[in-house]
């Protein structure tokens, strides 16, 4: 298809050179919708968040908080490959405190710390250069845009989460003599290893979405999210410590963290361990804050991209 | 079917600003210049066109579709530069150009294709790795341009598309929109500010003002009007004008100058006899070649800067 062109560089008389020059060529290949932009955006969230294809520089954090929250569940597995050589597994199982049920506890200021550090740059970078005008101007609706990109945040807080606990879950079954026994101890606490990541993801994720998208400038969101997951805590802890029970369980279901430490003590059956969050609430409110949360945050920041100027 | 059907359109901000004013036009392919001074609306009917901001009143249609409607699919085929800056810093020309034309519709393959031709059309090479950041003026409007005409749109809108280059900056990119129309036969909507961009390039010429149509006919039918001699004068403008005047020739004083319509020779020995009777300092006499700005000089409303800075907020 490149020969009629070449002619007619040659016949129009261009310089020799030229001939290289085979012209604009139109395409006329497939061309998909509005459904393939939003997977497109979805997943260069997804990307960016862990900052792939951003230069040297943005992977620092991410590569950095990566290492981190991998880092207690490739301890474990490693103790347990020594047990497993040299006998005595089995206590070390029951008494190491970082299991499920603790996972997502242990690494949340890791997962809050990405949130600070990344979404950001998601909602921040394109409010900040005026690329939003260049997103809206194709297939794209508002609300399309805002969606892929809290949803491959979400996304990369999911991977943050649930990496880790498939190394543990891996490094338990396959470290033990008898493996479908192991398989079968670990198996029930899928379920609720998803769900208390899923929820954490979709809580830290869209709060910290809602902050970027209303605070272009990035060290005012990185300082507003970080306030957001943090003063509410201390805050109820006052209040309660004050001597106001009643009060102060009713703002521990403003605190983020206080939420996820109530779905993960819901969802595995076990105590909450706070000296201060008591449980005159039941359970299931903590999965209903979160849940409110969640879609709350999806709402408010749908609501920001529909009336934005660009 | 004109490319693009305008009736009636008004845009009004908040009750009182008024952007757009009753304007009616048809736009048919070629490379056209949507002229007007800062804040004459133009910005606003790009925005329009491409289902971007809703009218207040009045009706356009791109390519058959409706703007208030069809925005999606006329987004789909029409590519878009806007005049402020659009691009991340930390991301690389081809990184950036092929998200943007994943994200217009082209699969990962084409996408990757696309994105190396379009930059090497616009003439970026080597640098076309690099970030963003880093570059040129230049180079970051030829990055706006590739990114608008990625996925081969069927009408290409550019928003002050030479805004802060330096002469010969402006000059390529004046270039590059030509061999646009003329070569790769994409029909090109230019708004600018600057008469003299569109005199180069253009082959149409729809000027607003206020909101309002002030003219809109193929590029020739303007520049045909030559004939303007700018007399300047250091003082006595009026009483040069005057003079001329009872010679019977059109006169309009523009500050310093008095703009002598010249159809013939005669207005010369006119215009030399009278500064010479009449003793005024002459600066120059010149025959003015942007014949267009006339167009905005002769508006009642008068409020017109017919040459000026940057762009609007």
């Amino acid at each position: 298809m490149t020969d009629p062109t070449i002619s007619a560089a040659a016949a129009n008389g261009g310089p020799a050179g030229s001939i290289y020059d085979i012209g604009y060529r139109r395409y006329e290949g497939t061309r998909l919708g509005r459904a393939h932009a939003i997977r497109s955006l979805f997943f260069h969230s997804l990307r960016s968040s862990y900052g792939i294809g951003r230069g040297g520089r943005a992977k620092i954090a991410p590569i950095i908080l990566g290492v981190l929250a991998i880092l207690p569940a490739v301890g474990i597995v490693a103790a347990l490959t020594l047990f497993a050589q040299f006998g005595g597994g089995e206590e070390f199982n029951d008494q190491v405190p970082i299991r499920f049920d603790t996972y997502a506890g242990t690494i949340s200021t890791i997962v809050i710390l990405f949130c600070a550090a990344q979404a950001p740059e998601l909602f921040g970078r394109d409010q900040r250069h005026g690329v939003l005008a260049l997103y809206f101007a194709r297939a794209l609706r508002r609300s399309d845009y805002a969606l892929a990109r809290i949803g491959g945040f979400m996304s990369a807080l999911l991977i943050l989460e649930l990496v880790p606990q498939a190394i543990l879950f891996l490094g338990r079954v396959l470290l033990t003599p008898d493996i479908p026994k192991a398989v079968g101890d670990d198996l029930p606490s899928v379920g609720p290893v998803l769900a208390q990541s899923a929820l954490a993801a979709g809580l830290l994720g869209g709060l910290s979405m809602v902050v970027s998208a209303f605070t272009p400038r990035r060290a005012y969101a990185v300082a507003g999210i970080i306030a957001l997951f943090t003063i509410p805590n201390v805050v109820a802890g006052i209040v309660v410590g004050l001597g106001s029970s009643t009060i102060g369980t009713w703002l521990t279901l403003s605190s983020p963290t206080a939420i996820l430490d109530g779905t993960n003590a819901f969802l595995f059956d076990t105590r909450l361990d706070s000296d201060f969050f008591f449980i005159d609430l039941p359970g299931i409110a903590f999965i209903g804050a979160a849940v409110v949360g969640i879609a709350g945050s999806i709402a408010i920041t749908l609501r920001r991209f529909a009336r934005i100027a660009t | 079917m004109p490319l693009i059907s305008i009736r009636n359109l008004t845009k009004r901000y908040g009750g009182s600003i008024t952007a757009l004013d009753s304007l009616t036009v048809d736009i048919e392919p070629g490379i056209v210049g949507l002229v007007g001074s800062n804040g004459a609306g133009k910005s606003t009917l790009l925005k329009i066109l491409l289902g971007l901001l809703g009218a207040t009143s009045g009706e356009a249609t791109v390519l058959d579709l409706d703007v208030r409607t069809r925005g999606t699919d006329i987004r789909q085929r029409v590519g878009y530069m806007p005049e402020h800056d659009c691009l991340p810093p930390d991301a690389s020309a081809t990184d950036f150009v092929s998200h943007m034309a994943l994200i217009s519709g082209l699969p990962r393959t084409a996408a990757r294709e696309r994105t190396a031709e379009v930059l090497r059309h616009v003439g970026l090479y080597e640098e076309r790795y690099r970030a963003i950041g880093g570059y040129s003026t230049g180079m970051k409007q030829r990055v706006k341009l590739a990114q608008a005409l990625v996925h081969d749109p069927v009408l290409l809108l550019l928003d002050e598309p030479t805004n802060g280059l330096d002469p010969s900056g402006r000059d390529e990119m004046l270039e590059l929109i030509h061999r646009i129309g003329v070569e790769f036969k994409i029909a090109v909507i230019v708004a600018t500010h600057l008469l003299g961009e569109i005199e180069r390039v253009g082959s149409h010429l729809v000027a607003i003002e206020g909101g309002r149509l002030l003219r809109s006919a193929p590029l020739h039918e303007f520049v045909e009007q030559t004939g303007t001699l700018a007399v300047e004068v250091d003082e006595g403008a009026p009483s040069l004008a005057a003079r001329l005047a009872a010679e019977g020739l059109e006169v309009v004083v523009d500050g310093r100058a008095v703009l002598v319509d010249a159809a013939d020779e005669r207005p010369y020995d006119l215009v030399r006899d009278a500064v010479a009777e009449l003793g005024l300092p002459l600066v120059r006499i010149e025959r003015r070649r942007h014949r267009l700005e006339d167009l905005f000089r002769d508006v009642p409303t008068a409020a017109v800067e017919p040459s000026g800075g940057g762009g609007q907020p």
